[in-house]
């Protein structure tokens, strides 16, 4: 997760590279480190680097991971041409690799591990991450490394079929390769195949299983398929892993008030009361939460006259915060507002 | 004693010196073979990396227990520690012995006696040429005092009670030396490629951990935590929040 700081830094020294007051190889490797998705930017300047044969050499080792991250820039901006050029350049630097489809049956050294240390996650098809954070030296790794762009080539140019048998044989050498098994989820999402996309991640999450950014993207891949309850055990888990993120907290809690019933109601609150905690009472959607779910649970209790002992001043308290906020930011929208929490009322 | 030994410069120019340089390029050297043969290893064994992975999950599911209402906690915990097919439970006599894996496996043993060699050859090497060349004389002094318990560390060699403990036998000095370039090491070669003896002595030793154990160690933690869902407690922490922000 990016924080505050680091977002603030790359912002600064994105305004500094767009007016040409350098610093571009800083900004390039910050957003490589924080697998940042501005491919058009990192496209337009690390070309300019990669054009400029003295700026290119003074890199070193380096420039190979730069000619990665401009290919993969490239095909997420589908400046195809650009991408097949990178990828050539580093076949060339590393000749050991053949071209993907013709891929025989190879005996690999050991992918560096930090590959299944990193691997962000990637939203839609060519939202593309960076698999090697760090310049390596090792040839085994840019093998795999070109093996995979290939791949990736051929998806970005909507070749599905073939990408996806690229994808297999990558994973049937190195079934541990965290990427390539994100890339086949994404690319049977942009294909709107969902079920697919469900089985790979499924299968991925098998063994990976403590990777919170892949059940985050199963989460909402199954409430999309209004498949709720395992929705619920994905942001369960999310939780787990994360127990004071409160965007997991307000999510778990939407699906849980989604699923309705009593006993889901009520701990959709407490989650919603959760969130609150969390952002300080920050969270919009969160204080909107506590009102709906209060509202619902008088309704479901109203014959029982069943009174919720141990918040009674929550649902008050909230509509008070978000009457509060509306007056600040929007005045306008005060009186829907009101009538909506008025309706809300019992 | 009372009087001075004094020490020959050519000792210094000759033994003392080399003694110090050739330990450092023999510890260069070896990183620079280590590095060449661990180029070629194999992929991870699938089982340990899904272990690995069910200890995190494991863990977190530990320290968060108290986040997710009750009904999810137990399915949770059957899930990972049931008798049957839990993920954290290893069923007796599957438990794999370190040793006979290692044998099952030659790549591993090849990679470890491959760590071996080159620590051991350039090792005795070194201290058979010391041991030849230089045993049984001084060969420098330290500048202040030292009791009687340092002989054994500072004059190894020399078997005379009566030399001052302050000076330092030529096989100690390269014993000194063997233990203490480690710093020097992490400036020349980069942090983490500090070839450490002392560390790697310690990984030999410790070699042979046994996932399984692991696993063992996770489950029983798992089965005594009580499990208590903190959320009613932040209902009222949500309302002193919207208090003090409605204020």
């Amino acid at each position: 997760m990016v924080t505050r700081t680091e977002e603030e830094e790359v912002n600064r020294l994105e305004n500094q590279v767009e007016n040409g007051g350098g610093g571009v190889w800083e900004y390039l490797c910050l957003v490589h480190k924080l697998k940042l998705r501005r491919s058009d930017m990192v496209l337009k300047h690390g070309l300019s680097i990669l054009n400029d044969s003295k700026k290119r050499s003074a890199l070193g080792p380096e420039e190979w991971t730069l000619y990665e991250q401009v290919a993969v820039a490239a095909m997420d901006c589908q400046s195809i041409d650009v991408a097949k050029d990178c990828i050539k350049v580093l076949q060339r630097k590393f000749p050991g690799s053949k071209r993907v489809d013709s891929l025989e049956p190879r005996v690999y050294r050991k992918p560096p591990l930090y590959l299944h240390k990193v691997g962000g996650w990637l939203r839609t098809h060519h939202h593309v991450q960076n698999p090697c954070p760090e310049p390596h030296l090792w040839d085994s790794h840019w093998i795999c490394c070109c093996c995979r762009l290939e791949a990736m080539l051929l998806e970005a140019r909507g070749l599905w079929s073939e990408a996806e048998n690229a994808y297999s044989s990558l994973l049937e050498e190195n079934p541990f390769d965290q990427v390539v098994h994100k890339r086949r989820v994404a690319m049977a999402k942009a294909q709107g195949n969902t079920s697919a996309a469900i089985d790979w991640l499924n299968k991925y999450l098998d063994i990976f299983m403590a990777d919170h950014e892949a059940w985050r993207e199963l989460a909402e891949i199954y409430v999309s398929l209004q498949m709720y309850k395992q929705a619920a055990f994905c942001y369960e888990e999310l939780i787990l892993s994360q127990p004071t993120v409160p965007l997991y907290h307000l999510a778990y809690a939407d699906v849980l008030y989604t699923l309705g019933g009593l006993e889901n109601l009520q701990t959709a609150k407490k989650y919603y009361a959760s969130t609150i905690d969390l952002t300080g009472g920050k969270s919009t959607r969160a204080l909107f939460g506590i009102c709906l779910c209060t509202s619902a649970i008088g309704q479901l209790t109203k014959g029982r006259n069943k009174e919720d002992k141990e918040s009674p001043e929550l649902q008050s308290l909230s509509a008070m915060a978000l009457e509060k906020d509306y007056k600040q930011r929007a005045p306008s929208r005060l009186s829907v507002l009101s009538s909506t929490l008025r309706s809300l009322k019992i | 004693m009372a009087e001075d030994l004094v020490l020959d410069t050519a000792i210094r120019d000759w033994v003392l010196i080399p003694l110090s340089v050739v330990m450092v390029l023999i510890g260069v050297l070896r990183y620079f073979v280590s590095k060449l043969m661990k180029g070629s290893s194999q992929i991870p064994d699938p089982k340990i990396v899904k272990e690995g992975q069910v200890i995190i999950r494991a863990r977190n599911l530990r320290a968060g227990a108290n986040y997710i209402p009750a009904k999810s906690f137990r399915a949770r915990k059957a899930y990972y520690s049931n008798e049957e097919n839990g993920l954290l439970h290893v069923p007796k006599g599957q438990a794999a012995n370190p040793q006979a894996q290692m044998f099952s496996d030659p790549n591993m043993a090849m990679d470890m006696m491959k760590k071996n060699l080159s620590m051991i050859i350039p090792q005795t090497l070194t201290f058979a040429w010391v041991n030849f060349f230089f045993s049984g004389f001084v060969a420098a002094k330290i500048p202040f005092p030292l009791t009687q318990r340092f002989r054994a560390m500072l004059q190894n060699g020399i078997d005379l009670s009566t030399v001052d403990v302050s000076y330092v036998s030529s096989r100690s000095w390269y014993f000194l030396n063997l233990f203490g370039l480690r710093g020097l090491f992490s400036l020349i070669l980069g942090e983490e490629n500090a070839t450490d003896d002392t560390q790697r002595m310690m990984q030999m030793s410790g070699f042979g951990m046994d996932p399984s154990k692991t696993l063992g160690a996770e489950k029983d933690g798992l089965d005594i935590v009580q499990h208590d869902w903190v959320l009613p407690k932040f209902e009222q922490r949500a309302e002193s929040v919207l208090r003090k922000l409605v204020k």
